[in-house]
């Protein structure tokens, strides 16, 4: 029985899901049973549904038991536990579940219902202008682009959860594809770490597109986290990254998560931060 | 006719310009206009939202093959929001920079394995 203790959205727990899927990668036909003691962040069911995905392709039967009961109603309420086994959607309450989903390479079109329609567009969320709404969804957008790019041929697991007391989201965006490090690496021959990888890709203009300019989707969705005071982590591979309004940290894992997550975290309450734009003159644009 | 308009709700039929690939299809429609000569009008009519992989791939890109001065002479957009114009904008100086410099890239690789 495999224990998965307290995850939360920190490196501890993301290691977690590292060392259990480092232990299990190489399992065909067996049973994986899972046990979620104590706390569970609800988004973070999209890094976990990415490495169960992976160990259930390789014909692994994933089981789940003695769960704690919080752990196991909130799994049940995002639709997570329903991918493993004859588990009932549970009712929301409190409407603040965003669902576990795992997306296909060519489901765009969904997601943008899914982001409206299970996040932006819903009665729960604080008055936002149109602006502050769009500026949200255009930065979940930039990662979704990532990622599809990342993962080719394979899925995008995304989950979300909403704290109204706290005025936060939580939402996170996984693939399995290559990676940070594998991506730069190839592009330009070169030989850098997970986290040095993260850290330049990060940065405003770097792109590993061929023969085409870009680099400004991750750069742009550093500078809005710190503007909204929210918080972005990203984890590749061995390669873990986090960046707020006071501090960016990096650190690498024992072992490598088999592709990459992008973690972000709103905050709803501040009416402020999107005004700080400027104004372009459309006739001065080339 | 000197004049072409594209509309590029038209050209990829929905409001939401998020992918590089439909970025492409307007790129390719923009190239053909401005190689012909053309006064082109880029419209930006309907669009809610747009992310810098489609305004990299559908408006960088043509800063490879069109000087500066014949897109500003022979280029224009119209009806596009604020924050849509903050992020062409910001695409259109990346463009600039990414091809006046092609070395700029390798270079800040290397700056890291020096370190």
């Amino acid at each position: 029985m495999e224990v998965l203790q307290n995850i939360n959205n920190n490196f501890g727990s993301y290691q977690q899901l590292i060392s259990f899927y480092e232990k299990h990668k190489d399992d065909e036909f067996m049973n994986i049973s899972i046990s979620i003691r104590s706390w569970f962040a609800a988004n973070m069911s999209s890094a976990l549904g990415a490495v169960l995905d992976i160990l259930s392709n390789n014909l692994n039967t994933i089981l789940f038991s003695n769960n704690s009961e919080g752990a196991e109603t909130i799994l049940k309420k995002n639709l997570f536990l329903s991918y493993y086994g004859n588990y009932p959607k549970k009712y929301d309450k409190y409407h603040t579940t965003i669902p576990f989903q795992k997306l296909k390479q060519t489901d765009g079109t969904y997601f943008k219902e899914y982001i409206f329609n299970q996040l932006l567009n819903r009665d729960e969320m604080p008055h936002m202008s149109k602006a502050a709404r769009d500026s949200i969804a255009e930065a979940i957008y930039e990662i979704f682009v990532n990622a599809q790019m990342h993962s080719q041929t394979n899925s995008i697991f995304v989950c979300g959860q909403f704290f109204p007391n706290k005025d936060k989201i939580e939402f996170t965006i996984t693939d399995v594809g290559k990676g940070f490090k594998s991506s730069v690496n190839n592009h330009f021959n070169s030989n850098l770490t997970s986290v040095q990888a993260i850290k330049w890709a990060v940065q405003d203009r770097h792109t590993t597109k061929k023969d085409t300019p870009g680099g400004i989707g991750l750069a742009r969705l550093s500078e809005f986290i710190k503007l909204n005071q929210g918080k972005m982590q990203i984890v590749s591979y061995d390669g873990f990254y986090e960046y707020t309004a006071e501090h960016e940290k990096s650190s690498s894992f024992i072992g490598e998560f088999p592709g990459t997550v992008v973690n972000l975290q709103f905050n709803t309450g501040d009416e402020n931060w999107y005004s700080l734009k400027e104004e372009v003159d459309i006739n001065d644009i080339f | 006719m000197d004049n072409v308009n594209i509309n590029i709700y038209s050209v990829i039929g929905n409001s939401f310009c998020v992918e590089a690939e439909d970025g492409e299809k307007v790129f390719e429609l923009l190239s053909k206009a401005l190689k012909e000569k053309k006064k082109v009008v880029l419209s930006f009519g309907n669009i809610e939202l747009l992310t810098t992989a489609f305004l990299n791939s559908a408006v960088g890109k043509l800063y490879k093959n069109f000087t500066e001065e014949e897109l500003k002479d022979n280029l224009k957009v119209v009806e596009i929001t604020n924050n849509g114009a903050i992020s062409l904008k910001r695409v259109v100086e990346t463009a600039k920079s990414f091809y006046k410099n092609p070395d700029a890239l390798r270079e800040s690789i290397n700056k890291i394995l020096e370190e």
